[in-house]
């Protein structure tokens, strides 16, 4: 039965848009003329996914695929970075959490040269951020850092 | 006609554009011959450093990128025997087993050679037929809009990596995402789930960053460890005559499948290369030596994929259909500079089309001579370990994402869409159907409802346009064709 987790999943998400999309404001007639309501393309498209995810559960039937191979702690660590990214985004400051975030990032994709790893943590962050604030006159989010450099 | 010619001069008579072209050029190479870093990751990560150039600029740092990263591919798809980008895959069934024979210089010469005329043809078929078609376009009305879209979309069914059923199953994804905030003619909310941030919808940019650079970047880390090992190469030797001699039919032959095909809405320069490679093999004398180090399979993979980039242009800027992945990246950054791909491009901003297709001329030849002179050096670049480049990339990719609106929302978006596009090509599906489905999104939906507006709401009425009829007719051949086919000969077997 593993052949029929993708499939599932997309046509649980297909049912949950349409659901979504059945609950969407109607346009007053005068509006929308002849033309169709709102809700109409979304759900459309999820009934051409739902067909489709049929049609992807016969073929996986025949010949399940196999699963392109991930190194799981590189790439779940990796994961678990944009999340630790995302908090020290929120809590503290984008660019001390780009630093962190490369700096963990280096060593768990093999670096064990602290110096080098922290070499690659500081300067490019830093000079990415100096390119964008400087030459693009981009403003970053206020934080521990940017409160500093913005004065 | 002359006027084109005079705006493609131009570009060379601008120091500013010269001299950017070249930078992005060598930016284009480094791109193309770090595996994982592709044209496309490539042209995403560039995208939000060009929002403070002039359109002209930007587009053509763009379109430099694509050809130059297109055509490095093969430097490290030639020594180590991994294309750099998926387009060079084909150039590594031979020039990996002749470099192997000691023949690395040679390999790399006639890649050169091949993909320049391959990029140069591509440009010169793109200043003549783009014109022309945008004539045709003028014609088009909503239905014509809508039909094209669909075929666009049908055409994802064939695009290389990924099943047919996969492929459309990620276009409709993209497509309902375009469906995410304000109904543009009703302004009635969907999906939106008390957002107001998404009230004009998703930003393409971060989007694309997420599916493109920060979803190969959970990919690349299964090759976190790997070391990789060079061929020794002393110098890029330009062909002999007698290289030459074996290598010009296949070379034109293979500008001619690689402009098609990128012309062809959703095609690129991978399904390019691989026809391109099988049809040398197909017309060579010699076929037992293909996959040893024919020189034939080399030229025919690396003209085709050259040339399917000027192919791809086309669409993108005639219609505002993306002919690849990198195509796609390449209309957003049209739209961000406020030059609305489409027929009025060519009558509007015609100075500003040829200049952007200038660069690409200008591109094709820096390539050359950069590939002839310093690849080399360019190689060593690809043997920069995975730990440190792709960290630099996560913070490239944060950035980038952020700059556009300077909203953090973008930021999550971009991660978000890295997990998802990583998690779907986990499974086998590929992302770039997302993007193009994102892309058409608004086409489809816009052009479907005007149709219906034109007709009273008798939506049939849009097969009874000749063109639109036409187009839908392709889209269904493109979706039923070859399953029909299978089927066919299945049946007449079973007889």
């Amino acid at each position: 039965m593993r052949y029929l987790i993708v499939p599932s999943i997309i046509a649980v998400f297909s049912i949950l848009v349409i659901g979504a999309a059945l609950r969407l404001d109607l346009s007053p007639a005068l509006i929308v003329g002849e033309s169709m309501q709102p809700r109409v393309f979304p759900i459309t498209l999820m009934v051409i996914n739902l067909v489709l995810a049929l049609i992807l559960a016969f073929q996986y039937r025949d010949t399940t695929p196999v699963k392109v191979p991930f190194e799981g702690a590189v790439t779940w660590g990796s994961v678990a970075l944009f999340g630790l990214f995302y908090l020290l985004t929120v809590y503290v400051d984008m660019l001390i959490a780009m630093a962190v975030v490369v700096f963990l990032m280096a060593l768990l994709w093999g670096e064990r040269r602290l110096p080098v790893a922290l070499a690659v943590a500081l300067v490019s962050p830093f000079a990415i951020f100096i390119l964008f604030d400087l030459v693009l006159r981009v403003r970053f989010p206020r934080g521990l850092f940017t409160n500093w450099y913005y004065g | 006609m002359i006027e084109a010619l005079q705006a493609m001069a131009t570009v060379a008579l601008d120091p500013t554009l010269v001299l950017l072209v070249l930078a992005i050029t060598v930016i284009g190479v480094i791109i193309g011959v770090l595996p994982g870093l592709g044209a496309t990751t490539g042209a995403a990560l560039l995208l939000p450093f060009t929002l403070t150039m002039e359109p002209v600029h930007a587009i053509a740092a763009l379109a430099t990128i694509y050809v130059s990263a297109t055509f490095a591919g093969s430097i490290t798809a030639i020594l180590i025997n991994t294309p750099g980008t998926a387009a060079a895959a084909a150039t590594t069934f031979d020039g990996y087993p002749l470099a192997r024979r000691g023949e690395a210089g040679r390999a790399l010469g006639i890649a050169v050679v091949s993909s320049a005329v391959g990029g140069v043809f591509s440009v010169l078929v793109l200043c003549v037929a783009a014109p022309l078609l945008a004539r045709v376009a003028y014609e088009f009305r909503p239905p014509e809009y809508f039909a094209l879209a669909i075929f666009g979309l049908s055409m994802l069914a064939s695009i290389s990596s990924g099943g047919a059923v996969r492929n459309l199953i990620g276009g409709v994804f993209g497509v309902w995402l375009a469906t995410i905030g304000a109904e543009p003619t009703t302004g009635i909310e969907r999906f939106m789930f008390g957002n107001y941030e998404l009230y004009e919808g998703l930003s393409f940019v971060p989007v694309f960053i997420g599916l493109f650079a920060i979803s190969e970047l959970l990919v690349q880390s299964k090759a976190a460890h790997k070391a990789v090992e060079a061929v020794r190469l002393k110098a890029v030797r330009l062909p002999s005559r007698e290289d030459y001699r074996r290598i010009w039919k296949t070379i034109l032959r293979s500008c001619g499948i690689g402009t098609l095909i990128g012309v062809l809405p959703a095609e690129g320069a991978t399904v390019a290369s691989m026809i391109g490679y099988a049809e040398a093999r197909r017309w060579s004398k010699d076929k037992a030596s293909f996959g040893k180090g024919a020189v034939e399979g080399i030229a025919g993979a690396e003209a085709a994929n050259n040339a399917a980039t000027g192919g791809a242009m086309v669409p993108t800027m005639v219609l505002g259909i993306p002919g690849s992945g990198t195509t796609a990246v390449i209309l957003v950054g049209l739209l961000v500079h406020g030059l609305r791909p489409g027929p009025y491009l060519f009558t509007e901003q015609v100075d500003k089309v040829y200049q952007i297709f200038g660069a690409m001329l200008l591109a094709n030849l820096m390539f050359m001579a950069l590939g002839l002179f310093a690849a080399k050096l360019f190689a060593r670049i690809s043997l920069i370990p995975a730990r440190t480049l792709w960290p630099i990339v996560f913070a490239l990719a944060v950035i980038g994402a952020y700059a556009l609106n300077s909203a953090l929302l973008d930021v999550w978006i971009a991660l978000i869409f890295g997990l998802i596009g990583f998690l779907a090509r986990r499974h086998g599906f590929a992302v770039a159907p997302i993007a193009v489905g994102l892309i058409l999104g608004e086409m489809v939906e816009t052009n479907l409802q005007n149709s219906l507006k034109m007709f009273d709401g008798a939506w049939w009425q849009i097969f009874t346009q000749p063109l639109a009829a036409l187009f839908l007719v392709f889209a269904a051949l493109g979706l039923f064709g070859s399953p029909v086919l299978a089927w066919l000969t299945r049946l007449r077997r079973g007889r």
